[in-house]
C-alpha cells in the first residue's frame, strides 16, 4: 500500500474509532446497567482495561516489527515500529491516570499494585526507554537500531515481568480486589467491554497509520531536501 | 584483490563517503591523501569492513563482505591513529591477546618475533601506559599485523612519531610491499605517502578528487599539485 | 566458542591489573550495609524481615554501578574496535563479557550477603546451596541484561546514566524471586518451597542471555 493509501485507511479508520469512542461512552454512561457494588464509578471499567490492552497490542506490533527491521533492514519497518510505540504509550498513559482515579474513587486507596496496573507502569517506562534511547545518539540509524533491541528485549521479557507481578500481587493481597472480568460478567456488560475494546484498537489502527504516513513523508522529505543541497 | 563500488557512507544529514570507485591488484600500496574531513577514515573502515558502507559494495578476492560472516576478518589488519591497545596490560599481553582470538598458533615464539620486528624486544614487560607514542605506534603495528593479513590499513599512522619511530614504521612497511600485500594508507605526510605508494589518490568531500599511478608523479612537485587539487575542487 | 574464553581471561587479566572495579563496587557493599542498617528503626521493623530486599536492591545498585562500565575500559585505546574487527562472533564477544562481569558481580553478591549477614544478624537459614543458587542465577540474569544495555548506554549521548532506565523495569522478575527466595531461605523455609522460584529465575537468564547473544550485534554494529 502506498503512503497515499496508508493515509486514506488510517484518517477512515481514525474516524470510526472516535465515532465509536463516543458511541462507546454514550453506551457506558445511559444503556449498560449499573454495576451492583460499585456503582456509577465502575463505568470507567470500560475504558480502563481496553486501554491497558491496546498499550499491550501495540508495543506487540512494536516488537515484532522492530525484530523485522533489524532482520529486513526496511526503513518502513521502523517507522511503524516507531508509530506502534507511540500509540501504546499514549494508551499506556490514559490506563495509567483512569486507573488510579479509578482506584481512589471506588477504593480510596490511588494506587495498588494491581498486576495490570503494575504491568502497565512497567511497560510505560519500557516505551519510554525505547524514546529515550533513539533520541540520545549521535548517529540516527543508531538510534532506530537500539530502540528496535529495547523492543525485543521487553518484549520478550514481558511475560517473566506478569508471572512476578502476579505471584507477588497473591502474597501480599490487597484488602480489593474486583473482578469484572471473565464470565461472571453480565451479557450488556460484557458485550460492552468487547465493544470497547475493537473501538480502541480500530483507533488505535487508524493513529497507527496516520503516524506512519507521517514517518514516511518525514524521511520522502529528508531525501528530496538532500537532493537540493547536493 | 579489492574492489569497491558506489561506496557511500552517511552519519544522519552528513555525507562523509559521496560515491567512491576503487579497483586494487594484489600487491599494490595506495596512498590516500586529502584535508580534514574528506572522509577518509571512512573510506578506509568500509575497505576493512569496520564500517558498513549505506551504500555500496566491498569485495576481497572477488566475495562481497558479509557482515553476518567473520571468516574473511583473517584477512584484514587494521591501524588507526587510536591503537587498539589496552593501556593498563603490556606489550605481550597485548598481543597475546590478540592472538588467542584470532586463533593463532605458537604464540610464545610469535610474540617476541614480532616485538623485535618493530624495535619493542626489550619493552614487552611494559604497561602500554608506559610506552612512548612511537613505541605505541609501533606494538599498534605489530598488533595489526600479528596475523599476517592479506590487506594491511593504515589511518595516519605517522601522525605524532617522531623520526625514528617513523623510520621503524617505513621499514615495516616496505617490508609488507615485499610479502604481495595489498595496503591501503591513509596520511598527512606527503613525503612518506609517496615514498612506497604504487598508486595515488586525493579524497575531498567523500570523492576522489584525483588518482594516479605512483610512477607517473612527480616527486618534488607533488605538494604543489595537491594544493592545486584540492583548492580547485568546487 | 573458544574465544568466549579469551575475552573473559583478558577482563578477568584488566580487573585484576587495575582493580577500580572490584574496589568501587566491594566499597559500596559495604557502605550500603552500613547506610541501610541506620535507615531502619529496629524499635518499628525487624531488621531480619527486610534484608533480603535489601540485599538485593544493594546488588542492583553496585552492579549498575560497576556494570555500566564494561564498555568504558574498551574505548580508551578504541580496543574494543579492535576486537570487534577480529574474527570473534558477536555473540562469543557478548558471552565473554557477559561472563567476565558476572564473576565480579557474584564475587560482590557474596560479600553483599557476608555483610548483610554480620550488620543484620541473619542467620545462613535453611539452605545454603540454595542460597547461593539462588544469587547466582539472579546475578547472572541481570548481568546479561546489564551489558547487552551498556552497550547501548555507552554509544548514547547519556552515557552511564541511561542504563538504570533501561534496565530497571526488566529487573521487577528477578527482585521479586529473587528476594522472595532469598527471603525464605534466610528465614529457615525449606528449599521445595523456593525451588520454583529458582525455577522462573533459571529461565529468565536462559533468555535474558540468549536475547543478549542475539541482540549484541545490532548494538555494536557500525
Amino acid at each position: 500500500m502506498s503512503i497515499t493509501g496508508v493515509r486514506r485507511v488510517g484518517t477512515f479508520l481514525a474516524v470510526v474509532g472516535l465515532l465509536g469512542l463516543g458511541v462507546v461512552y454514550w453506551l457506558s454512561f445511559f444503556w449498560v446497567s449499573t454495576e451492583a457494588s460499585q456503582g456509577i464509578v465502575q463505568r470507567i471499567f470500560y475504558v480502563h482495561p481496553p486501554a491497558a490492552w491496546t498499550a499491550f497490542f501495540a508495543f506487540g506490533i512494536a516488537a515484532l516489527t522492530s525484530g523485522m527491521y533489524l532482520w529486513l533492514r526496511d526503513e518502513r519497518l521502523d517507522w511503524a515500529a516507531l508509530s506502534a510505540a507511540e500509540g501504546g504509550m499514549v494508551f499506556g498513559t490514559i490506563m495509567l491516570i483512569t486507573g488510579p482515579l479509578w482506584g481512589r474513587i471506588a477504593w480510596g486507596t490511588y494506587w495498588t499494585w494491581e498486576p495490570r496496573l503494575t504491568l502497565t507502569l512497567l511497560l510505560w517506562f519500557i516505551f519510554l526507554g525505547y524514546f529515550m534511547v533513539r533520541r540520545s545518539t549521535e548517529n540516527p540509524e543508531q538510534g532506530k537500531r537500539f530502540s528496535a533491541v529495547v523492543a525485543i528485549v521487553g518484549a520478550l521479557l514481558i511475560p517473566f515481568i506478569h508471572l512476578s507481578v502476579v505471584w507477588f500481587r497473591s502474597l501480599h493481597p490487597e484488602p480489593v480486589v474486583v473482578r469484572p472480568d471473565g464470565p461472571l460478567l453480565p451479557g450488556d456488560m460484557l458485550t460492552l467491554l468487547l465493544t470497547s475494546l475493537a473501538v480502541f484498537l480500530v483507533l488505535f489502527l487508524g493513529l497507527f497509520m496516520l503516524r506512519y504516513t507521517l514517518e514516511g513523508i518525514r524521511a520522502d522529505l529528508q531525501v528530496r531536501a538532500r537532493r537540493a543541497a547536493a | 584483490m579489492v574492489e569497491a563500488r558506489g561506496l557511500v557512507r552517511e552519519y544522519g544529514a552528513v555525507v562523509a563517503v559521496d560515491g567512491v570507485d576503487l579497483t586494487l591488484g594484489e600487491g599494490e600500496f595506495l596512498t590516500v591523501f586529502g584535508p580534514n574531513g574528506a572522509g577518509k577514515s571512512s573510506l578506509l573502515g568500509m575497505l576493512g569492513g569496520a564500517l558498513r558502507p549505506t551504500r555500496g559494495t566491498v569485495a576481497v578476492r572477488g566475495r562481497p563482505l558479509d557482515f553476518g560472516d567473520v571468516a574473511w576478518r583473517r584477512s584484514i589488519g587494521m591501524v588507526s591513529h587510536r591503537g587498539f591497545l589496552y593501556p593498563q596490560l603490556t606489550a605481550e599481553e597485548n598481543l597475546r591477546f590478540y592472538g588467542r582470538l584470532f586463533g593463532l598458533p605458537d604464540l610464545d615464539e610469535l610474540i617476541p618475533e614480532r616485538l623485535a620486528r618493530v624495535g619493542l624486544a626489550d619493552r614487552a614487560r611494559f604497561a602500554v601506559h608506559k610506552l612512548s607514542h612511537g613505541m605505541r605506534q609501533r606494538l599498534a603495528l605489530a598488533r595489526a599485523l600479528l596475523h599476517d593479513p592479506e590487506l594491511v590499513l593504515l589511518d595516519e599512522p605517522y601522525t605524532g612519531l617522531d623520526p625514528a619511530a617513523a623510520a621503524v614504521l617505513r621499514q615495516v612497511l616496505e617490508e609488507l610491499g615485499d610479502r604481495r600485500r595489498t595496503v591501503v594508507m591513509v596520511t598527512h605526510n606527503l613525503t612518506e605517502g609517496l615514498a612506497l605508494a604504487t598508486r595515488v589518490a586525493i579524497q575531498i568531500r567523500g570523492r576522489l578528487a584525483w588518482q594516479s599511478v605512483a610512477a607517473d608523479v612527480d616527486r618534488a612537485g607533488f605538494e604543489h599539485r595537491y594544493h592545486e587539487v584540492v583548492e580547485g575542487w568546487p | 566458542m573458544r574465544q568466549v574464553g579469551v575475552i573473559v581471561w583478558k577482563d578477568l587479566l584488566l580487573e585484576l591489573r587495575t582493580r577500580e572495579r572490584f574496589a568501587a563496587m566491594g566499597s559500596f557493599a559495604v557502605l550500603a550495609g552500613v547506610l541501610f542498617n541506620f535507615s531502619i528503626d529496629a524499635s518499628l521493623v525487624r531488621p531480619q524481615d527486610v534484608a533480603a530486599g535489601l540485599i538485593w536492591m544493594t546488588i542492583v545498585f553496585d552492579g549498575l554501578l560497576g556494570l555500566g562500565r564494561t564498555f568504558h575500559l574498551e574505548g580508551e585505546d578504541g580496543a574494543f574496535q579492535g576486537v570487534l574487527m577480529s574474527p570473534a562472533p558477536k555473540d562469543a564477544i557478548f558471552l565473554g563479557k557477559a561472563i567476565s562481569n558476572f564473576v565480579l558481580l557474584y564475587a560482590v553478591a557474596l560479600l553483599v550477603l557476608g555483610v548483610f549477614m554480620l550488620f543484620f544478624g541473619l542467620e545462613i537459614g535453611s539452605s545454603p546451596l540454595a542460597l547461593l543458587l539462588a544469587l547466582g542465577l539472579g546475578v547472572l540474569g541481570f548481568v546479561a541484561l546489564a551489558t547487552l544495555f551498556a552497550a547501548v548506554s555507552s554509544g548514547t549521548r547519556m552515557g552511564e546514566t541511561m542504563l538504570p532506565i533501561l534496565v530497571f523495569p526488566l529487573l521487577v522478575p528477578m527482585v521479586i524471586y529473587g528476594a522472595g527466595a532469598t527471603g525464605r531461605l534466610l528465614a529457615g523455609r525449606p528449599v521445595a518451597e523456593v525451588a520454583g522460584n529458582l525455577r522462573v529465575l533459571a529461565a529468565f537468564a536462559l533468555v535474558a542471555l540468549a536475547a543478549g547473544a542475539g541482540l549484541f550485534r545490532f548494538v555494536v554494529e557500525d
